[in-house]
């Protein structure tokens, strides 16, 4: 089967993901859990996630082989140590369709559901502001270290260098955004809307879908 | 018609013209006192409401508030691995009563503590299914408990026990969960002084993390940032 290009409609990426973590969870202490778990991610790969797989690797090998091997050392059950590793791979798993997806797509296939305006603009933000506020905790900090303000472990230092110039920093990006957004025609009462791209599911989706059940009755009953 | 006629008819024109641009900058003024006027009433008047609607600049402070508290709580999959009962809950009480605490002391209406649960909930629900549906419903009964005792978040006393409530309220929820599914692994069966243990340094935690966010909410409101 060749890899498609496509992206997955976010919708069931979303929903996958939330599936796969749960089913991990759930099934953890079987040995069928780790054939699924190694399923989905070749059914990832497939599905325009490859490359998102490939990255999530690294972390993912010695994270799950420092906490399986200290579950085994702890415990010294086997059993335990993969109800662990199978845990840890669920949720990496899980977290891949989520993170692949665009908020973009995922606040126009919200809306196309008539999820309310203020919940999509809300989770709009919150989705594509996170490595913005990375860059911005990286700001204040090369200011602490200009300004020689010393150590961020220090709670007096932290608090009035660090956290203090953070949040007026966040209060003033929000008053930019709220102006720039009203200024674009967004409202949040029930003024009639367009999608700008209407996402629809396409039928990989529904393959990718029944892959992956197939798969969860496959670990169940086999 | 004569000169004089026509220049009395010009004078007229020009006499009525300025009358009616008079008129009009009256009707004016009139108007935007009394919009203005009428602003301030209701504003003063929402000002007394449980339920106000929400701006869109309160959307997005709540939303970025949201995305701080998705930054500082990624430690959340791994903390949650530890087996230790309420491993999770420790690592995350002081930004998850920090946050919130400047969030209400910014948007104070009823709604604005679920409003960043549910955004913050967009990610979190990839690290931790469970955490998720938690959040949601403790900030539905951190709600509750503050329209009950407080009546809405005029006060700033308020906003700090929502944010101090709001996390310490999903650990039975967690214990819960962890017994069913993972006990051995998540700490759901460590003694019981453990579990008293971690259960008040989380109480303690998310009390000093809501009592610096609302220092924080105040100092910025001297400022002036946190202006309505």
């Amino acid at each position: 089967m060749k890899p498609t290009r496509r992206k997955l409609y976010p919708l069931v990426a979303v929903l996958s993901g939330v599936f796969v973590i749960v089913f991990g969870l759930v099934t953890a202490k079987t040995l069928a859990c780790t054939f699924f778990l190694c399923g989905v991610f070749v059914w990832l790969s497939l599905f325009g996630c490859l490359k998102s797989c490939l990255r999530m690797l690294p972390g993912f090998i010695p994270a799950g082989a420092a906490f399986v091997g200290l579950t085994y050392l702890l415990s010294g059950d086997a059993g335990a140590a993969l109800a662990m590793g199978n845990r840890l791979g669920a949720l990496c798993l899980g977290m891949i369709p989520g993170v692949n997806t665009d908020p973009v797509r995922m606040t126009r296939s919200l809306s196309r559901v008539h999820t309310p305006r203020a919940v999509t603009l809300g989770m709009l933000i919150a989705l594509s502001f996170v490595p913005m506020l990375r860059g911005e905790i990286r700001r204040v900090r090369e200011a602490m270290r200009t300004r020689g303000a010393g150590s961020v472990l220090n709670p007096k230092i932290f608090y009035r260098a660090f956290l203090i110039p953070l949040v007026m920093r966040l209060v003033n990006i929000s008053d930019t955004l709220a102006l720039s957004v009203e200024t674009r025609g967004f409202t949040l009462g029930k003024a009639p809307y367009t999608i700008y791209k209407k996402e629809k599911p396409a039928p990989s989706d529904f393959l990718y879908v029944l892959g992956l059940l197939a798969g969860a009755a496959a670990a169940i009953l086999l | 018609m004569s000169e004089e006629q026509k220049k009395t008819e010009e004078q007229k024109r020009t006499e009525e013209r300025e009358a009616a641009r008079e008129l009009i900058s009256n009707a004016e003024e009139i108007g935007t006192e009394t919009a203005a006027a009428e602003t301030t009433a209701r504003d003063e008047d929402d000002e007394n409401k449980g339920f106000r609607k929400y701006k869109i600049k309160d959307i997005v402070f709540l939303a970025i508030m949201a995305a701080a508290m998705l930054v500082t709580g990624c430690v959340m999959p791994f903390a949650g691995r530890i087996p230790v009962f309420g491993m999770t809950q420790l690592c995350l009480s002081l930004q998850f009563s920090v946050l919130p605490a400047i969030g209400l002391m910014k948007v104070r209406k009823a709604g604005s503590l679920l409003l960043m649960s549910l955004f913050a909930g967009v990610v979190l629900v990839f690290m931790d299914v469970i955490m998720f549906a938690c959040l949601a419903f403790c900030a539905l009964v951190a709600e509750a408990a503050v329209l009950l005792v407080f009546r809405g978040y005029r006060k700033d006393a308020a906003c700090f026990f929502a944010a101090w409530i709001y996390f310490p309220l999903s650990m039975p929820f967690v214990y819960v969960w962890n017994l069913a599914i993972s006990a051995e692994i998540t700490g759901a069966l460590n003694p019981w002084y453990v579990k008293a243990a971690m259960c008040a340094a989380v109480v303690a935690l998310c009390c000093i993390g809501a009592l610096v966010g609302v220092k924080i909410g105040r100092e910025m409101r001297k400022s002036g940032a946190l202006k309505k």
